[in-house]
């Protein structure tokens, strides 16, 4: 294309593209100022952060998704990593596994795990923090699909298998190469998929609802159906902290060892 | 005792043989060049050597001690890959220092060791560069000085050149040459670049399909092949099928062209083909060495030589004559007689 004769298309598309995202965001943005007739004001988000039900069910989530997103990197990671090493035949099956959790409705999936989960000889749902294993675990399984495929890009982008064998020639035992080679190469990777696992546990309605444990989830669910402007404003904060958090990847994937990592190859 | 020694080494991947009956003995120090065309064992023979993988059968051990099921960690042997294979997240001193730093060497002598690396490969001022920040070549010299700063007692290469320009190849070529000097390092490099081997060796290993066809210094490999594969392989040669008059004074039958040549070197084969190098070929017609004629069918202008083939019975024998203003060449179609002696030419 040259310059200075800039087509009309080139700039309707995105334009139109971005009408679509923002005019609705705007919409919800004003409603959730207009709690009070004929003002503007943050009344709405004020409601919403004094709620203690919504503070517990806060405070909760992002326990459950610390725990869970951290436990989801110890497994996958070193799962993927043994696959590229030993298996590679083996990750097209993989995938495919990995991303049950979207071909398989979660409703069925949560009813499934209670069923078995609940009965002798687990009985995990006895007790509050038995219950919360369950949630834990359930999590770990419906973030999957981010969190592999995350890490699949990541082991991808760097030669898993030499870096690995030059690591072992120079004396490396397998823990100092996860740790010192792997896993710092892996970082963005790894950052990334566990914030979309993080929002996914965050906005997660189903598994809490059904195990009755006090889920952000569920409670943007029971707002939303008893509420009017509480809910619009919730919706500005998840997409603030949505975007927070994807600046936080920004700002990481522009530190100095990363700047390697992304000249590193070739 | 030899320094490294692999016995009686077979390696099959399900019903693949990839190393048939491999056996070498190493001295310390030298040069060592596994040369062969493609899938013909190499990587897999070093990579048994390194540790990466174990032999079906057969021994490997290093300094009389057997290292064949050692894991690579344990075996302090440096290995340089085709694809340089620099930690991306490390700079380049941190490179070089990995392997003392995973041992627990102490800050002070990685930095020593380090500098000292450094400067063996002249890259004294980019200690703090990433990889992604330097040139192939530069990034093969890294990875060759991070192998070698752990001192490790044997050096092996991959192909570590076949991903650089022809020009830094060449240079880098001298350059791995010269440390190995410097440092009396025992090494092993794969190629199936047959110049690379020719150059750089102390000893060259042609393989084929999986077994060694023959091991020697490089100007005995080039000079005296001792199989049909090695002599082609090597260098351009002319190949002819012949029939036997005398077995023992070595006389064959060249399409009706009694040819005498050098005994023939493997004791109780019986030889059907007899070969003679381009360059050992003389134009015109001289008493006592064998003579041919035939008519020229093609000539080829290569610079610094030319190559002309002659049609002898239905035998394209090729001809390589240096050049130089004043050379005469034929021309396509004419008569041409030429003669050699009866020591280039050998039976296989
Ligand atoms: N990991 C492997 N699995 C199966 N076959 C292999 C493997 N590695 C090498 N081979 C086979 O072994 C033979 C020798 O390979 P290789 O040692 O890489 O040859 P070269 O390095 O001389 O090109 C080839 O036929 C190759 O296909
Ligand atoms: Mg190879």
């Amino acid at each position: 294309m040259r310059k200075g004769k800039l087509n009309f298309w080139s700039f309707f598309w995105p334009i139109l593209a971005m009408t679509y995202f923002f005019v609705p965001l705007y919409g919800t943005l004003d409603f959730s100022l207009r709690m009070k007739k004929g003002v503007i004001s943050l009344l709405a988000y004020q409601t919403v952060l004094a709620d203690p039900q919504f503070i517990e069910s806060f405070q909760y989530s992002v326990v459950m998704g610390i725990v869970s997103v951290t436990l989801s990197i110890l497994l996958f990671v070193p799962t993927v990593y043994w696959i590229y090493l030993k298996v590679p035949k083996a990750r097209p099956f993989v995938e495919i596994v990995s991303i049950l959790p979207f071909i398989i409705p979660t409703i069925v999936f949560v009813f499934g795990l209670i069923r078995t989960f609940s009965r002798p000889p687990f009985l995990l749902t006895l007790t509050p923090f038995k219950t919360d294993i369950l949630m834990a675990a359930g999590y770990i399984i419906l973030s999957m699909p981010y969190m592999f495929r995350a890490i699949d890009v990541g082991m991808r982008s760097i030669d898993v298998k030499t870096l690995t064998e030059a690591g072992q020639s120079l004396g490396a035992n397998w823990l100092q190469i996860l740790f010192t080679i792997i896993i710092p190469n892996l970082r963005i990777a790894i950052l990334s998929g566990a914030l979309i696992a993080f929002a996914t546990v965050l906005g997660e309605m189903i598994l809490g609802d059904f195990l009755v444990r006090p889920a952000f989830g569920a409670y943007l669910v029971l707002v939303g159906r008893s509420k009017a402007y509480e809910p619009a404003a919730l919706s500005i904060i998840s997409y603030a902290l949505t975007w927070i958090m994807l600046g936080a990847i920004q700002v990481f994937a522009k530190g100095s060892s990363s700047q390697s990592q992304l000249l590193g190859r070739g | 005792m030899s320094y490294l020694n692999l016995k009686n080494i077979y390696k099959t991947f399900s019903s693949n043989v990839a190393v048939d009956d491999f056996s070498l003995d190493i001295a310390q120090g030298e040069f060592i060049s596994f040369l062969g065309p493609s899938g013909c064992g190499k990587t897999t023979t070093l990579r048994m050597v390194a540790g990466f993988e174990y032999p079906t059968a057969g021994s490997i051990a290093l300094l009389g001690n057997e290292i064949t099921n050692l894991p690579p960690n344990k075996r302090n042997i440096g290995m340089v890959f085709q694809s340089y294979a620099l930690f991306p997240n490390m700079t380049v001193a941190e490179n070089i220092g990995f392997g003392l730093k995973v041992s627990n060497t102490n800050t002070i002598e990685i930095k020593a060791r380090v500098t000292e690396a450094l400067s063996l490969i002249h890259m004294q001022d980019l200690g703090g560069r990433y990889p992604g920040q330097l040139s192939g070549g530069q990034q093969q010299r890294v990875a060759l000085a991070r192998a070698l700063a752990i001192k490790p007692k044997v050096l092996l290469l991959d192909e570590p050149l076949s991903a650089l320009d022809a020009k830094i190849r060449l240079e880098l070529r001298l350059e791995i040459r010269r440390i190995q000097k410097q440092l009396n390092m025992t090494t092993i490099y794969v190629t199936h670049d047959q110049e690379e081997a020719l150059t750089l060796s102390d000893r060259i290993v042609v393989m084929n399909q999986g077994r060694v066809e023959q091991v020697d210094t490089p100007s005995r490999i080039y000079n005296y092949p001792s199989t049909e594969f090695v002599a082609s392989f090597v260098g351009h040669i002319n190949i002819f099928p012949v029939s036997v008059i005398d077995g023992g004074e070595g006389i064959v039958d060249l399409s009706g062209n009694k040819i005498r040549s050098r005994k023939h070197m493997q004791e109780g084969a019986i030889p059907v083909h007899m070969a003679v190098r381009p360059e050992e070929l003389t134009p015109g017609h001289r008493e006592g060495a064998n003579n041919l004629t035939g008519n020229i069918h093609s000539v080829q202008y290569l610079g610094s030589v030319v190559r002309i083939q002659i049609d002898v019975s239905g035998n394209f024998l090729s001809m390589d004559l240096f050049n130089q203003r004043d050379l005469s060449i034929p021309m396509v179609g004419d008569r041409f007689d030429v003669n050699f002696s009866s020591d280039s030419c050998w039976l296989l």
